[in-house]
């Protein structure tokens, strides 16, 4: 009939309990009874049950205490209130009160089974919703951002804080830095987390369908819109909308936006009628926006509209100490997704990899490292398998001087680190009262 | 079998019972369970059992009635009832066992009506009779409720359940009735 429960069967008369408690170990339940709502209180403290059947008239603490008190402390624990014929209204006020169901006695012996398959199925969808609730958290969780470098670390603290609030966020970084990637985790990780999570690419889109994708239309409002239709600020509802490249958008679409974002009403275009919004924004840019704002091409009301809170992802160059990191994980993932046993990497391509500059960033190393997989035809990928990356020609050096050199190494060494002095100076075999000095004696800066 | 009559189910009467519906039960018992099983004296139903509001006996009461009986060895009591039987939460039960104990108790009176008063044929009346007496033989060797809705041990509140219950345990309940056996000393080369 039903999976093995831990029940408590609460009510003043011992015949009753009885009844009860013979009944459920019929089918092997792990029974308890008590004869007051104190009892039953003192029991639940001690250990957790799944269900409680409980008798709406007891002296003391009557059925409908209880269920308040169950339902503030135990709101997982289900409760199905007994009640005699005649108490109706009782047993409606329990229901209202958050109890499952109730029984009236006597009851015909069919109907408790009825009543426990609902109680089996309540609990089965409720622990299906908690286990794709925790499946959705598996999926969005910080997996597929790969790294340990301090850079990448503070980007991780910086997740769950920024999470919390309801705040726009703005990304910034270069191509391939894995922006979607922060933003969909911080969408993750915030209450909208159960709400949609759509990106969109500002700069792969003309003005007008950007504005029709974004606003929706009502039907008749240009040629072509022969029905309305929903715009993703509506189909978001709830959620957390992606603007990536926002760089890109006209300044049209962004005095459109700020407004949205002050209101939180839109109107679809060719309809007059406003429509409430909610959503978060997170948007993203590889491009310098203060720059656009000298230059014109972006508003900087909306430049400190959208950037309340600003993540900078670092380039791959300033965090080499991922790219090992990082080339296993895409190994693992190409070498299962082509079924090819490509699983290992020498030491010489390690090296070589290390050493390249990665202007793609994360996305350029992950295509390279599928391109070696699918053509190699060994299980060890070899600095030949990478002979496609085009290595930059090396920088001529104007300053010959030994000064010069150790300011551009130490400089490098830094970067590499995510400017964690520490592990710089280990690598350099000074201690970091001299790497200190030489940072301010060369004037580096971060 | 070495000792046949150390683990003889003994089978009682209360009221006026059929000698053929004891017969039959001592028949099912043997052939299902490969046990033997002895009639005691006969019982009038004590009237202290007697709910006189609900007209109906209580089940629990008339169980710790029969606990109160001497009865020569047997290792399982079952008596079959002539009146209607109740548990305080239930409008009706068709028979009531101590999970993994001694007595249980059977009624006859809704066995030989259908759900709309009609009487069944005789044949019906039997197999049914013996569904309810080897369920609740099952709880006193502790089988559980059963999920298969074809076992018999699948709970049956109504005539037309157990009519729709097979009259064999399924695989897993036979197997835990022979585990049970064997836990008691009933190994099958007594037999």
């Amino acid at each position: 009939m039903t999976d093995k429960m831990r029940i408590m069967v609460v009510d003043d008369e011992m015949i009753v309990r009885e009844s009860f408690y013979h009944w459920f170990n019929k089918y092997g339940h792990d029974v308890d009874t008590a004869a007051s709502g104190k009892e039953a209180l003192e029991k639940l403290e001690k250990r957790p049950f799944d269900l409680l059947f409980v008798d709406i008239k007891m002296p003391g603490m009557d059925g409908l205490e209880l269920l308040d008190h169950v339902k503030s402390l135990y709101p997982e624990t289900e409760v199905v209130i007994i009640t005699a014929y005649g108490s109706i209204d009782s047993a409606v006020k329990a229901m209202k009160s958050g109890a499952s169901d109730y029984l009236l006695k006597p009851f015909k012996p069919d109907h408790i089974n009825l009543v426990m398959e609902k109680i089996n199925q309540q609990k089965a969808l409720k622990t299906e919703y908690q286990y794709l609730k925790n499946q959705i958290g598996e999926m969005t969780r910080f997996d597929d951002i790969i790294g340990q470098s301090p850079a990448m670390t503070r980007v991780f603290e910086m997740i769950p804080e920024v999470a919390e609030s309801d705040t726009t966020v703005l990304l910034t970084g270069e191509t391939g830095t894995g922006k979607e990637l922060v933003a969909k985790a911080i969408h993750a990780k915030s209450s909208r987390a159960n709400y949609p999570f759509i990106a969109i690419n500002c700069g792969a889109m003309t003005e007008s369908l950007l504005e029709s994708e974004l606003f929706g239309h009502s039907k008749g409002a240009f040629t072509g819109a022969n029905k309305n239709r929903k715009g993703f600020l509506e189909v978001v509802s709830g959620g957390t909308l992606f603007l990536d490249e926002v760089g890109e958008i006209s300044l049209k679409m962004q005095v459109d936006m700020l407004r949205v974002l002050e209101e939180k009403t839109i109107k679809r275009i060719g309809s007059n009628q406003s429509i409430d919004v909610d959503f978060r924004l997170i948007c993203a840019t590889s491009r310098n926006l203060e720059e656009l704002i000298r230059a014109g091409t972006f508003r900087e009301d909306f430049y400190y509209r959208i950037n309340v809170i600003e993540i900078r992802i670092p380039p791959l160059r300033e965090r080499k100490a991922d790219v090992p990191l990082l080339v296993r994980h895409f190994l693992a993932k190409y070498s299962r997704e082509t079924t090819k046993h490509v699983d290992h990497i020498d030491g010489a391509a390690e090296k070589l990899l290390k050493a390249y500059d990665w202007p793609g960033n994360v996305r350029e190393l992950e295509n390279a490292i599928e391109r070696a997989v699918v053509l190699s035809k060994a299980r060890t990928l070899t600095g030949r398998d990478f002979s496609f990356l085009k290595t930059a020609p090396p920088k001529e050096i104007n300053d010959r001087s030994l000064l010069d050199l150790e300011k551009r190494h130490i400089r490098n060494v830094l970067d590499e680190c995510g400017w964690n002095v520490s592990q710089a100076a280990r690598i350099l075999d000074i201690n970091r009262s001299t790497l200190h000095k030489k940072i301010n004696k060369y004037g580096l800066r971060k | 079998m070495k000792d046949p009559e150390k683990y003889a189910v003994g089978l009682v009467a209360m009221g006026r019972i059929p000698e053929i519906a004891l017969n039959i039960v001592s028949a099912h018992i043997s052939g299902y369970l490969n046990l033997p099983s002895r009639c005691l004296p006969m019982l009038a139903l004590p009237p202290e059992c007697f709910d006189k509001k609900r007209f109906q006996y209580d089940a629990a009461k008339l169980i710790q009635y029969l606990e109160r009986q001497a009865f020569a060895d047997c290792i399982k009591i079952i008596a079959l009832a002539e009146g209607d039987l109740f548990l305080p939460i239930f409008t009706h039960v068709l028979g009531e066992a101590q999970q993994g104990g001694t007595h249980a108790v059977i009624s006859l009176s809704r066995l030989q009506s259908t759900e709309n008063g009609l009487k069944s044929p005789d044949s019906k009346f039997y197999e049914r009779i013996a569904k309810v007496a080897l369920h609740e033989l099952g709880h006193l060797f502790n089988l559980f409720h059963c999920r298969d809705t074809r076992c018999l041990m699948h709970f049956s509140g109504t005539i037309e359940t157990l009519d729709a219950i097979s009259l064999n345990y399924c695989s897993y309940c036979q197997r835990f009735l022979e585990d049970a056996h064997q836990r008691m000393g009933i190994v099958k080369e007594h037999f």
